[in-house]
């Protein structure tokens, strides 16, 4: 029974994982909820945003306004890729990190300094690995990103656009369109390239005027695409992770049923053999 | 009534009726009644309240703007909590 102890040991320990990786997918599967319901309450406010800058936008305010400017050569770019600070989600953050290299490389093809801003563990060891330079990194946003966390991570980038520093930004993250559809993207932040405007602006009396206004809603309507970038990543990571322990789970479950089924074939081909051993020697005493 | 709705970068944090908001505007408070001619203007810091039938509503909020077209009254603001 040498043979059937081991089976029954190799059969305990993928039960275990299996109850590992189960309990991991429901823990994704509730946090994924949570997360989608703050990508819906994001909506909102982005929408607003949207409409009032598109109903405010002129294309001969964009001469005048440093975060509109279309630079005619871009040199210096930033691009901030964000990833999760954990594993366990399948190709989730290499197919990140892989969107990442390919924008950089486009960047540097078209001769532009790029400089790279990493969210996440992940992104983060990837890049130290690969020894690449990261102008910045964060790693300490939570599963619930804030308001705070994206004004924090994009204010400075802000300030260095405008004064001509930089002369576009990119933000690389996970669009969150539906559970089952997380496809990487790359979204250029600034300049900021206004909304089309849905039909004509209603006639407003603006204080203190469309310019202040525009001047004021330009940087919100900047952090608003991060914050979005977070949420929506946070959400696409959780339904990664939830899919990649689901498929543990299953892949764990056949792995069960073959074990079991070596390990029963094994306790009956002995039992056969012990009674076929019973019977000779009964069959030699009779004689 | 107007229709009032208060919206920050995470949530929406109101939505329903009140029968008059006074916002902390750039410069200084300004009050919304019925009937206001469209509108819109920035925010400053300061406290915002909805006055309504029952209670008054208060939020603290900081910068965004605020939008009144035929009797709807949209608060969009970057921080904003129930006080």
């Amino acid at each position: 029974m040498a043979k059937g102890r081991e089976l029954k040991g190799r059969i305990k320990s993928v039960e275990n994982t299996r109850k590992i990786t189960r309990t991991l997918e429901m823990v994704a599967t509730s946090k994924m909820k949570r997360a989608q319901d703050r990508v819906a309450a994001a909506r909102p406010y982005a929408n607003s945003l949207a409409e009032v800058i598109a109903g405010l936008y002129s294309p001969d305010l964009a001469e005048r306004f440093p975060l509109l400017r279309q630079p005619a050569k871009i040199n210096r770019a930033a691009v901030i890729l964000l990833t999760s600070n954990r594993g366990l989600a399948g190709g989730f953050n290499s197919n990140l990190i892989k969107e990442g290299r390919n924008l950089l490389r486009r960047l540097d093809g078209e001769g532009v300094e790029t400089q790279l801003h990493v969210v996440g563990k992940k992104g983060l060891g990837y890049f130290k690995y690969i020894g690449r330079e990261v102008a910045s990194s964060r790693i300490d946003i939570t599963d619930r990103p804030t308001a705070q966390n994206a004004a924090e991570l994009v204010d400075g980038l802000i300030d260095q656009f405008a004064s001509g520093a930089i002369d576009a930004v990119y933000v690389v993250y996970s669009k969150f369109i539906s559970s089952l559809s997380t496809p990487p993207t790359s979204v250029q932040i600034l300049p900021v390239t206004p909304p089309a405007a849905k039909g004509p602006r209603p006639d407003y009396l603006l204080y203190p005027s469309a310019e202040a206004i525009l001047v004021e809603l330009l940087p919100l309507y900047v952090r608003n695409a991060v914050y979005r970038g977070l949420v929506e990543n946070e959400a696409a990571f959780q339904s990664a992770q939830r899919t990649a322990m689901k498929n543990a789970t299953d892949n764990a479950g056949d792995i069960i049923n073959v074990l079991r089924r070596t390990y029963n074939r094994a306790r009956q081909a002995q039992i056969t053999q012990e009674i076929a051993e019973i019977v000779g020697g009964s069959a030699a005493l009779e004689g | 009534m107007l229709k009032v709705s208060v919206i920050s970068p995470e949530s929406v944090l109101f939505e329903g009726e009140a029968s008059s908001v006074v916002a902390p505007a750039y410069d200084g408070e300004i009050g919304i009644l019925e009937n206001h001619a469209p509108l819109m203007t920035l925010l400053g810091t300061g406290s915002l309240r909805l006055g309504g039938a029952g209670a008054d509503k208060r939020f603290n909020i900081e910068g965004g703007f605020l939008q009144v077209v035929e009797n709807n009254v949209r608060i969009v603001t970057e921080k904003a909590t129930a006080a």
